[in-house]
């Protein structure tokens, strides 16, 4: 391994790299708009420029391959000035546009405007006036004006999604990032280069004028919306999620999330959502106390237990739980006798980067818990079957995705046949109308857990929002319903159930809270094929 | 450590200071005389000398550099000036101002859906209108806020609105003479 010298400190660094992530991974800061970890190097924009005994002049560190003996500065006069500089050439033409800009508070120009920059231009030249607002595809909006051509969101439509569709056009000073007409920015990572770009050019139209970036709180949590499991945070304020980010996890998604997650939070905040359980009396669903929906939904579920195997507990189980409300939802129905155990998930268009068909994050968590026939046993369809024939009297249905999955006459036929049908959901859906007792379930952005991804994967999830007071989360329903059912106290604590899995499922032992951190925990894998994507 | 003690000359005799008060007693009890003869022989001569202003019907112009209450500068178009950046809601120290911003077509792409200022909460101290890239909201020359419920201490873009010709003179004349310097 070469050693080199930053800023008088011997560094021992991997050979064969550039200088720039060294110099970063050894902790010293240099500003760059344009070198980006998973993008290749590009060196445009010319302001990591460091100082390199017995090189005459500047280098920029992006491009500069390490070199064993290298004595490397990054703070003396001569770099300062040549990042003022930069900073100066690239406000030359950079709009006054940071009161109304989405980006200011986490934009790289303002930063380093601030922390490198002079306060004064030397140009009295007007700024060059370039398309504004303009509409470059059905998620994203370009302002020409602000852009200081760095070319990462160039690269990375070339390199991350391949499909080619940004570009610099003309030349010099008439340098514009645009789009071809008849090719407007629309693949499934396009708001990936909102991310990445490192002023306001690029701007996702959902969060367009919504919010100042100041004001958001950032929790780390997983996208709940394919199996992949992207590592996001969910950025809120007023207790109210107004966008998510990829957050970075090499063994999972890069830097990276698809379109479809990102935009998929606005359920969280939805003020339709059920908050209070109901309970159909004479007929009708009518709001009741928890307490009640819990007495009468373990009554139910004691009397089916109490039938025998006949006509019994049946259950689907929802793949956007926890792995530890799962755990509690096993033992609920296993006290409970239940005969019918599937779990249903909502398949839909995947591809080979990181969206995955299952839109559930934690289908793999599920079938772990133990929540599902062996495979190839009858699924989702043979419980219908099942029901239909009468063997169910009770059906315990958790989560939206058994409707989007069922065959809707079966699904009808099944539903006629149970005599109590319990359904725990984030809102009043069609099924929910035919319930006998509605409780409300909770998201992923307001509880604490984690989830199992596709590749194996237990990832952490923690509470962004805070649910209104006294509701439940999944767990707790579970626990409380466990209390009727059964002798023992049940409590819902996901650090205790965590430790009860780690005790009880082979391949979750060991585990615990401080071992996924941030990061996540492989499961062992007893086949040895690890599906695409994992590393580790 | 050694410590020292300094003996402090104190007023010894108690008469010595009954004395004092008393007179400053006294004097106090002669200005206020002073002003009650001096009203009593206006008002008897119907020349009143008096010097309250007769609050509600009768109003003192204040300086330009009076801070009232903030209020939200309207352009000559009957729109705000103001573009949601959010910068006075970041600097007020008592978290009264809340913004939605939204998208117009206009050519500034921004304005505020929402402007909210909790007037039972604001202490009119000005610094919204100096952290106000855009001059959009300066303190009034106003500082009635009395409502009949807190709801109504509420007040909403609408109530805030003022048309800049009202405040040319006033307090954005101020803002900007203290600026050029």
């Amino acid at each position: 391994m070469p050693t080199i010298t930053i800023d008088g400190a011997a560094v021992e660094v991997p050979a064969g790299g550039m200088l720039l992530p060294a110099i970063l991974e050894h902790g010293v800061h240099v500003p760059h708009y344009c070198w980006h970890p998973k993008l290749s190097v590009d060196g445009s924009c010319r302001m990591c420029q460091v100082e390199i005994e017995g090189v005459p002049k500047l280098q920029i560190a992006c491009n500069t391959p390490i070199r064993d003996g290298m004595v490397v500065r990054t703070n003396t006069p001569a770099v300062e000035n040549a990042r003022r500089g930069v900073m100066e050439l690239l406000l030359v033409n950079h709009p006054l546009d940071c009161p109304i800009c989405d980006k200011a508070g986490e934009c790289l120009l303002q930063d380093y405007a601030y922390a490198y920059g002079s306060r004064h231009t030397h140009t009295r030249e007007p700024r060059r006036k370039l398309e504004k607002r303009k509409d470059i595809g059905p998620r994203m909006i370009l302002d020409q004006e602000r852009c200081i051509l760095c070319r990462r969101c160039v690269r990375f439509c070339r390199e991350i999604t391949s499909t080619n569709e940004l570009g610099v056009f003309n030349m010099g000073d008439h340098s514009v990032l645009d789009v071809l007409d008849d090719r407007p920015l629309n693949n499934d990572y396009s708001i990936n280069t909102a991310d990445i770009c490192p002023v306001g050019a690029l701007e996702s139209k959902d969060f367009h004028h919504k919010l100042r970036v100041w004001f958001l709180k950032k929790t780390p949590s997983v996208c709940p919306s394919c199996s992949n499991g992207c590592n996001i945070t969910v950025q809120h304020h007023r207790e109210r999620v107004w966008r998510m980010m990829p957050r970075r996890n090499d063994a999972v998604n890069e830097t990276w999330m698809c379109d479809h997650g990102r935009l998929r939070y606005e359920f969280v905040n939805d003020p339709g959502r059920l908050r209070q359980p109901l309970l159909r009396r004479n007929g009708a669903l009518e709001p009741c106390e928890w307490d009640e929906a819990i007495a009468f939904a373990a009554t139910a579920l004691r009397g089916a237990a109490r039938e025998g195997a006949s006509r019994g507990v049946g259950a689907i189980v929802s793949p956007h739980l926890t792995n530890e409300e799962l755990f509690r939802f096993a033992q609920l129905l296993h006290s409970v006798h239940a005969t019918q155990v599937e779990v249903a998930v909502r398949m839909g268009l995947s591809d080979n980067f990181l969206i995955k068909p299952e839109k559930a994050a934690n289908a793999r968590g599920a079938r772990d818990m133990g929540l599902q026939s062996a495979p190839g046993g009858a699924g989702v369809a043979g419980l219908l079957a099942a029901a239909s024939r009468g063997a169910l009297r009770a059906l315990y249905v958790c989560g939206p995705d058994l409707v989007e999955t069922a065959d809707p006459q079966a699904l009808d036929n099944a539903l006629e046949h149970v005599e109590v049908l319990i359904v725990q959901d984030v809102f009043r859906t069609a099924l929910a109308e035919r319930a006998d007792v509605v409780l409300p379930s909770l998201t992923f952005a307001e509880k604490v857990g984690t989830f199992t991804n596709v590749t194996g994967r237990v990832q952490q999830i923690h509470r962004a929002v805070t649910p209104p007071e006294g509701q439940p989360n999944d767990g707790e329903i579970f626990s409380r319903l466990l209390n009727h059912v059964s002798e023992a106290r049940w409590t819902f604590e996901p650090t205790a159930v965590l430790a009860e899995i780690a005790a009880a499922v082979p391949s979750y032992a060991g585990i615990t809270f401080a071992a996924v951190g941030a990061q996540g925990w492989q499961l062992p894998d007893p086949s040895g094929a690890a599906a695409p994507g994992a590393t580790h | 450590m050694a410590t020292r003690t300094v003996a402090v000359a104190r007023p010894s005799s108690l008469r010595r200071s009954w004395f004092r008060s008393g007179w400053a007693i006294l004097k106090g009890l002669w200005v206020t005389n002073r002003h009650f003869m001096r009203n009593l022989w206006g008002f008897i001569r119907r020349k009143p000398t008096v010097f309250t202003v007769q609050f509600p019907e009768e109003r003192l112009t204040h300086p330009g550099a009076f801070r009232g209450h903030p209020v939200l500068v309207q352009m000559d178009n009957g729109k705000e000036r103001c573009v949601a950046c959010g910068l006075c809601e970041w600097a007020c120290p008592t978290d009264c101002i809340t913004i939605y911003p939204a998208e117009t077509a206009d050519e500034i792409e921004r304005h505020p859906k929402v402007f909210d200022i909790d007037m039972s909460r604001c202490m009119f101290c000005g610094l919204c209108e100096e952290a106000c890239p855009e001059e959009a909201i300066v303190m009034s020359q106003t500082v009635e806020i009395a409502a009949f419920s807190r709801r109504g201490t509420l007040w909403h873009k609408e109530d805030l609105l003022v048309p800049v010709d009202q405040l040319r003179d006033t307090r954005l004349g101020h803002i900007r003479q203290s600026y050029d310097q």
